[in-house]
């Protein structure tokens, strides 16, 4: 108790001095915790357009479909599994999708595509589909007016089978029941642009894929994917869905088991990150280390007195450990008292990008931060522990020096 | 010296003699379902384990090489036709209102989904032309072992077919890979009466390395050497709504 009164005052006794602590300190939470959200926040964004373009965040397949993907593992009784995952409050929304390999006639020409079949308005609250349509309109389940069912097709595929909004397009696969599935679609929307890389992918609704492969249940689709309230929910949510879909043979995965190349490149990254992070977390220990040296420095004889009076060395340790810590927490309510209404600021308007990033026609312009427990205490536990750490040295150095050269010292 | 010869000479000839034996009962297989010319009502049931159906269809053929089949039902693809004239195959799709060429490549690969292959259901090989025989006695059959000819572009590294002495009518039919294992084997049952010829009406081929697969073909009707057009082989009738 003595020791908390000694170190409290202590710190009031030399104002100046700790107030260049607590700046410097301050300074380097604040910036600790701004740099942290703003990284948190553009790979967030990045994850967010790169799962919103197709993945979603968590995907559901029947067995090995991601591995070796066929026509015949489907999800049973889909329509229960939605209802089911729609209850989740951490679900957004859910895209069912069936697939089929397909070769596809334009006027005069055919290449391989592949068809998906979607439900429009599911779709488009997982993901930006509806948004990357650039030409016509986007998807509905219905049939066109020359009673064909409306299909969209991406940018490079129109171009290469060299056709465009309102031309026939034909597709041959082949029918869940081994027969040669063929039928016309009529082009009602082009997806993406000349710029934007998209796959050589064709959209019709749901029923039309049904009737298009000759699949008799409507309660069948290849692929779950869901749009969670936040990227970072995946992982868990997975593993807590896996756990329930287990006993029919479903597996759910996280965008980062889908798309793991993209997430190993993001982790590489994020790495490289981290080592320029714990480069200013360096610099600012060795600030640290530099006004508390330079204190325990000053207060030589105020040591020597000490020892002199016979305090113990492991109590003028403590003493000083303790007024590092008090001042560690001080500069970051300080530090984070100023960083806070930055980040809020940055995550709600963010930065403009010079160069924004498109993907698929959906362009991100600004660079938003975002807070959450990682940003907040990461700074604060890294300054309260470097702080702690380059203490140690003149603590140990104040504990250890003799009471005669402390008294000699100026 | 003479009685060397001699021994030698009937030695060869009996070998050739059986050879010819075999040649003809071979060819007596490739024409069992073909003649000059047939028309027959076939219904062909794929099974497998994801799904099943069953497919009706009318088939015309010409010699050896053209072939001109029509599907009657189900429905969903009723009017799906197939033609083959020599080497040259197209598949036409009416929904879509289509020809669509088979590349040779492609000869090998299933026909509408079932186990027969593009290859098999036009009968483009004919085993006379592009194998050579042998034959075993095996008491109640005759055994014959066809091995591809030089020149011939098959999967198959041997095919074996078992043919009933008395009637002489195929019971079964094994085909073996480069590795000599059994790939697929066609039996041959329900033996009919169509017109003046006897024949097995139904056809099952079981492909050995898919479990759960099966299709079996059954003529329902059959005619040979009968007056038909010879538009029929053509693709304009191929095109030609019905």
């Amino acid at each position: 108790m003595l020791t908390i009164k000694l170190a409290y005052r202590n710190i009031l006794r030399h104002r100046r001095r700790s107030a260049l602590t607590l700046l410097s300190m301050g300074g380097a939470c604040f910036l600790l915790s701004t740099m942290i959200s703003m990284t948190e926040g553009s790979y967030s964004n990045l994850i967010n357009l790169f799962t919103g373009d197709f993945t979603g965040h968590v995907q559901i397949h029947q067995g090995n479909y991601l591995q070796r993907p066929s026509l015949y593992k489907t999800i049973k009784n889909v329509n229960k599994i939605i209802t089911e995952l729609e209850k989740d409050a951490l679900v957004m929304s859910v895209a069912p999708r069936i697939f089929a390999p397909s070769l596809a006639y334009g006027k005069d020409k055919t290449f391989p595509a592949k068809v998906i079949g979607i439900d429009p308005a599911r779709e488009a609250a997982t993901t930006h589909l509806r948004n990357k349509v650039h030409a016509g309109v986007y998807l509905n389940n219905g049939l066109t007016d020359s009673g064909y069912a409306p299909a969209m097709i991406t940018y490079p595929l129109a171009k290469n089978l060299h056709i465009s909004l309102g031309d026939e397009l034909v597709l041959i696969s082949q029918g869940i029941d081994g027969s040669i599935a063929n039928d016309i679609f009529l082009i009602t929307a082009i997806v993406g642009k000349t710029d934007s890389a998209e796959g050589m992918n064709i959209y019709i609704s749901l029923n039309a894929m049904a009737s298009f492969l000759s699949i008799t249940s409507e309660n069948e689709v290849h692929e779950l994917a869901i749009k969670l309230k936040h990227q970072n929910l995946a992982l868990t949510f997975a593993q807590q869905w896996q756990e329930k879909l287990t006993p029919r043979g479903l597996n759910v995965d996280p965008w980062q088991v889908v798309e793991t190349a993209f997430y190993n490149g993001m982790q590489v990254d994020k790495k490289s990150n981290y080592v320029s992070l714990a480069v200013i977390i360096f610099i600012v220990s060795i600030g640290v280390l530099n006004t508390v040296l330079m204190g325990t420095l000053e207060r030589t004889r105020e040591f020597g007195v000490l020892k002199a009076i016979g305090t113990q060395p492991i109590a003028i340790f403590k003493l000083i450990m303790l007024e590092s810590t008090f001042l560690a927490l001080a500069s970051c309510v300080a530090g984070m008292i100023f960083a806070m209404p930055l980040i809020w600021w940055l995550s709600q308007v963010g930065l403009t990008l010079a160069q924004p990033i498109e993907m698929g026609g959906v362009k991100f312009e600004t660079m938003r931060a975002e807070l959450n427990a990682f940003s907040f205490f990461t700074p604060i536990i890294v300054i309260i522990l470097s702080t702690l750490l380059v203490s140690l040295y003149p603590a140990i150095r104040a504990a250890r020096i003799s009471p005669l050269q402390a008294l000699q010292a100026v | 010296m003479f009685k060397l010869s001699l021994a030698l000479f009937l030695c060869f000839s009996s070998y050739v003699c059986a050879d010819q034996e075999a040649h003809e009962l071979l060819k007596k297989m490739d024409e069992l379902y073909r003649s000059d010319n047939s028309t027959s009502m076939m219904t062909m049931q794929i099974v497998t384990p994801n799904w099943q159906r069953t497919l009706q269809m009318k088939s015309w053929t010409r010699g050896m090489d053209d072939t001109f089949i029509r599907v009657l039902s189900p429905a969903k693809d009723r009017g799906v036709a197939t033609l083959k004239i020599d080497r040259d195959m197209w598949n036409y799709l009416p929904k879509i209102n289509k020809v669509i060429k088979v590349p040779p490549s492609m000869m090998m690969g299933s026909w509408m989904g079932s186990d027969f292959s593009n290859d098999d259901l036009v009968r483009e090989v004919s085993l006379v032309k592009e194998y050579t025989v042998k034959k075993t006695d095996e008491d109640k059959s005759w055994r014959l072992i066809l091995t591809p000819k030089k020149e011939t572009v098959t999967v198959w590294a041997r095919i074996e077919i078992v043919i009933e002495k008395k009637r002489l009518l195929p019971i079964e039919q094994i085909y073996f890979n480069e590795k000599g294992e059994q790939v697929r084997t066609m039996t041959f049952s329900d033996i009919k009466k169509f017109g003046d010829r006897t024949l097995p009406a139904t056809m099952t081929m079981q492909p050995l390395n898919k479990t759960g697969h099966k299709t079996i073909i059954t003529y329902e009707t059959a005619q040979f050497n009968t007056v038909i057009k010879d538009n029929i082989f053509t693709l304009r009738h191929l095109q030609k709504r019905f």
